[in-house]
């Protein structure tokens, strides 16, 4: 009877030790796929000062940024259209605006129980004009809830 | 010169061994007494030998008695059970359990384990498993489709020298399911661009995971045949569908993908296979007496 009792105690503390254990993941990444672009010049992230980026019909000409000091900028895409344009105003006397046009695939997709459901994109095809952008390099098309730079603009 | 040295050592020597002669013969000569042997004493065999082994000893056949004595010897030590020693079913509850403390996801398994020289023990576990939950401030239902899992693996038990009733094991597993999942009441914004009440579903997502459990357990007999079992488990999976859609949160089997500890909760009924075979305890010996 005394062993019984050994054993079932041995038991309960394991058990206890293996629900302590249980851990629950936090959401790491953003809630949906959002592109985040970063201005380069050469290899080398720069800041751009009074810098204006706004996207092409959004709601009240809401801005993502306006006459702001920034290295990188999130560029959320349209989820009811595979299609949307962002255009930036750098603010400077005898530089045009850019813009850059992006269709993509909007693909339902379920990260987990901590991030929840949301879409992601793939971007199928590009184009920008080149006022102050030179070039414009997007190496993982697969636009996710990661918190990474997926568009490299370089100036 | 030289001869007349060697004379002179030659006569010393010989005084010499003459005077140890002469001083030998006046000392007394020592006495020799001879021990009498008991030969009323009576020789008898160890507390708890066997009458088969005193009588071989009786008839003077030593050669066998003492291999027979050698063997219950070792017997003591290591006991050996057959190699067919007991088959437990058991029913693994443990998720049904905390399903009543509010868990999400439940599964119950059948298992058969096939106890082996009361060390080895090969195990096969079926099962079904399945999933609901909307969790708060999140955005979608998670619907895990009732579905079945199976499981192959063995465990080693350190209690070999006990009886099975009492065991403490660990073990490895290989398990397996295909399941089908539905995404529902997803609700997805986008304020900035002012797109609101974007819902979608996904239904019938097939997966199908292959994984791995280290475990270890503890057995205890209750009543009868009934035991109770307890497992800690570390599992990883090795294998998965790939599918556009995502992964799902919840493997039957195998439990929600957050973290790699799980355990579970056994109620097993034993089948004892060779019951004369098995070894018998001295103690038990003596109540049969």
């Amino acid at each position: 009877m005394t062993s019984k009792i050994k054993y079932c105690a041995c038991a309960a503390v394991i058990a206890l030790v293996a629900m302590v254990s249980c851990n629950n993941d936090n959401c790491m990444g953003n809630s949906t796929g959002i592109p985040l672009a970063a201005f380069y010049e050469g290899d080398k992230q720069i800041s751009l000062s009074d810098i204006t980026v706004y996207g092409i019909g959004a709601p009240n000409d809401s801005a993502v940024i306006r006459n702001a000091t920034a290295s990188q900028v999130y560029l959320p895409l349209r989820i009811t259209e595979p299609k949307c344009q962002y255009v930036f105003d750098y603010n400077i006397d005898g530089i045009e605006n850019d813009t850059i046009t992006f269709d993509y695939d909007i693909i339902p997709y379920f990260e987990s129980r901590e991030c929840g459901a949301m879409y992601n994109f793939d971007i199928k095809e590009y184009s920008y004009t080149q006022h102050f952008i030179d070039s414009i390099a997007i190496p993982n098309p697969s636009i996710t809830n990661s918190d990474v730079v997926t568009i490299k603009i370089f100036m | 010169m030289k001869h007349l040295a060697t004379i002179f050592c030659v006569a010393s020597l010989m005084v010499a061994l003459t005077c140890a002669t002469v001083q030998a013969q006046d000392q007394p000569q020592r006495k020799v007494t001879p021990v009498k042997p008991k030969t009323n004493k009576t020789l008898t065999p160890p507390k708890g030998t066997p009458e088969k082994i005193i009588n071989e000893y009786l008839s003077g056949d030593t050669a066998q008695a003492r291999a027979q004595e050698r063997k219950d010897s070792l017997a003591k030590i290591y006991p050996h059970y057959p190699k067919l020693t007991e088959l437990s079913l058991g029913l693994n509850f443990g998720d049904l359990l905390m399903t009543a403390f509010g868990q999400k996801y439940t599964s119950v398994d059948l298992n058969a384990t096939l106890n082996m020289w009361n060390r080895f023990q090969p195990v096969v576990v079926m099962g079904l498993g399945r999933a609901k939950d909307t969790p708060q401030d999140m955005n979608f239902t998670y619907s895990g489709k009732l579905s079945p899992y199976f499981k192959l693996g063995a465990n080693y038990n350190f209690l070999f020298k006990n009886e099975p009733r009492y065991q403490l094991y660990v073990g490895a597993r290989l398990g397996m399911s295909a399941f089908k999942y539905d995404i529902t009441n997803v609700n997805i914004n986008n304020p900035y661009w002012g797109e609101f009440g974007n819902d979608y579903e996904m239904k019938g997502v097939s997966s199908n995971a292959l994984w791995g459990e280290f475990l270890a357990g503890l057995k205890v007999g209750i009543a009868g045949n009934w035991a109770l079992g307890w497992e800690v488990k570390f599992h990883g999976i090795f294998k998965e569908k790939k599918n556009a859609s995502g992964k799902p949160w919840y493997i039957p089997g195998y439990g929600t993908r957050n973290g790699n500890w799980a355990f579970g909760i056994n109620l097993y009924y034993n089948i004892p296979l060779n019951h004369s075979h098995w070894p018998v305890k001295e103690q038990k010996k003596k109540e049969k007496k």
